[in-house]
């Protein structure tokens, strides 16, 4: 868990890095007067890394998924809670004590 | 609602307890948490705890609870002398709760003694006469008594209050099955489904009522929720298969004199998927009751 938090602060960084930059070179660029299209290459790297670590945090740090399909293993009702608050105890059973002799 | 891998992992806690293994502790959690009824296994491993003075101390205040998931497990196996002991060792911990005045009615109930009983919940319920609990101890009672009009006319007035307490309404469905007044028994079903679609088990209830009451419309509606249940428990309910068989062959013979007018444009696709999917599942799991099985169908298909 620590390794993935470390990794997506590290991929947000790198993001408000690349933000930065940006912006600098447009300063840059209107001093030069020239037009701004896109950003250098190195920016656009720096961006596709940092998208690339957030994505491994975000899936990695929030621990285990839960399944959504209806018919998975841990979603799918197997039988419903005996109601315990309609209990009664005037079954058959009570014909029939438990062998081993319970003290207490 | 036991959901399957809760049902597995109760199941191997279970084997591990009885055959000596330890972990009765996190056994019992879960059969508190699920509320399933095990009241023999947890009665002899609970005492088992609870005689020894080292473990019971190392429960800390989960010690308590212990008490009263072991009492009651010991009203329902009949031991009342264990409950009564409980129930005593509760009370003089907690002298003026609700909870262990509760627990003593419930015992008062075990031992047949229903006009104590009930004068004991009377004197509860004056207390505090919104209690969900008492009402339902009441409900029991008369079911108990071999009453079941008026557990009927209880449950009826309480479902008036809480409208949304879904054990209520199942228990309610229940009694009219077994007094076989199935239209009634339909609604509270439907009510069911309104508030937890989801639950495949609710559909296939309905459905066998609807089954249960005949008559091609809801011969119809049963097959379309069996449909339902095999749609949201993905094809692994054999109950709902074999509903979607004879809901089809007894549609089949309903609609024999009739001119072809209903929706039977589902009908023989569906069958014979539904009994190639039993025949698959029993080959997997029950290999020799394979031939019962395939003759059972095609004598369902012939008579249709």
């Amino acid at each position: 868990m620590n390794l993935g938090f470390v990794v997506g602060v590290f991929g947000v960084l790198i993001l408000s890095h690349a933000a930065y930059s940006t912006i600098q070179y447009r300063g840059l660029l209107k001093i030069m007067e020239e037009e701004f299209s896109r950003p250098p290459m190195n920016v656009i790297l720096e961006l596709i890394i940092g998208l690339a670590l957030c994505m491994w945090a975000a899936l990695t740090f929030p621990g285990k998924f839960l399944s959504i399909h209806p018919d998975s293993d841990e979603n799918r009702a197997v039988s419903l809670p005996d109601s315990s608050e309609f209990m009664i105890f005037n079954h058959r059973g009570r014909l029939f004590p438990p062998e081993i002799d319970m003290k207490f | 609602m036991v959901t399957k891998t809760e049902e597995t992992e109760l199941n191997q806690l279970e084997n591990q307890v009885e055959n000596g293994g330890g972990g009765v502790w996190e056994y019992l959690s879960l059969v508190r948490k699920l509320k399933v009824r095990r009241s023999e296994i947890v009665l002899k491993h609970g005492l088992s705890i609870l005689n020894d003075p080292g473990k019971r101390s190392a429960l800390g205040p989960d010690e308590w609870t212990l008490y009263e998931q072991v009492a009651i497990a010991a009203m329902d196996c009949q031991s009342l002398n264990v409950a009564q002991n409980c129930i005593k060792v509760l009370k003089k911990k907690f002298p003026e709760s609700k909870r262990v005045g509760k627990l003593e009615a419930l015992l008062l109930e075990a031992k047949g003694m229903w006009e104590e009983a009930e004068k004991a919940y009377t004197s509860l319920l004056e207390d505090n006469p919104l209690d969900q609990v008492i009402h339902k101890r009441k409900v029991a009672m008369a079911k108990a008594q071999g009453k079941p009009s008026l557990a009927i006319e209880h449950l009826n007035k309480y479902l008036e209050v809480f409208m949304a307490d879904h054990d209520a309404w199942r228990e309610l469905a229940e009694i009219y099955v077994s007094l076989q007044m199935y239209k009634q028994a339909a609604f509270c079903y439907e009510e069911l489904i309104l508030t937890q679609p989801t639950l495949p088990l609710y559909h296939l209830a309905y459905a066998d009522v609807l089954y249960t009451i005949g008559g091609l419309e809801n011969l119809i509606a049963a097959r379309k929720y069996y449909a339902a249940t095999i749609d949201l428990t993905g094809g692994k309910s054999t109950r709902a298969l074999l509903g979607i068989c004879l809901c089809g062959s007894a549609i089949a013979q309903l609609s024999k004199g009739r001119n072809k007018e209903d929706k039977d444009m589902a009908a023989p696709e569906l069958q014979s998927l539904a009994a190639t999917a039993l025949e698959r599942e029993y080959k997997q799991k029950a290999p020799a009751k394979l031939n019962l099985l395939s003759s059972a169908l095609r004598s369902l298909k012939i008579s249709s």
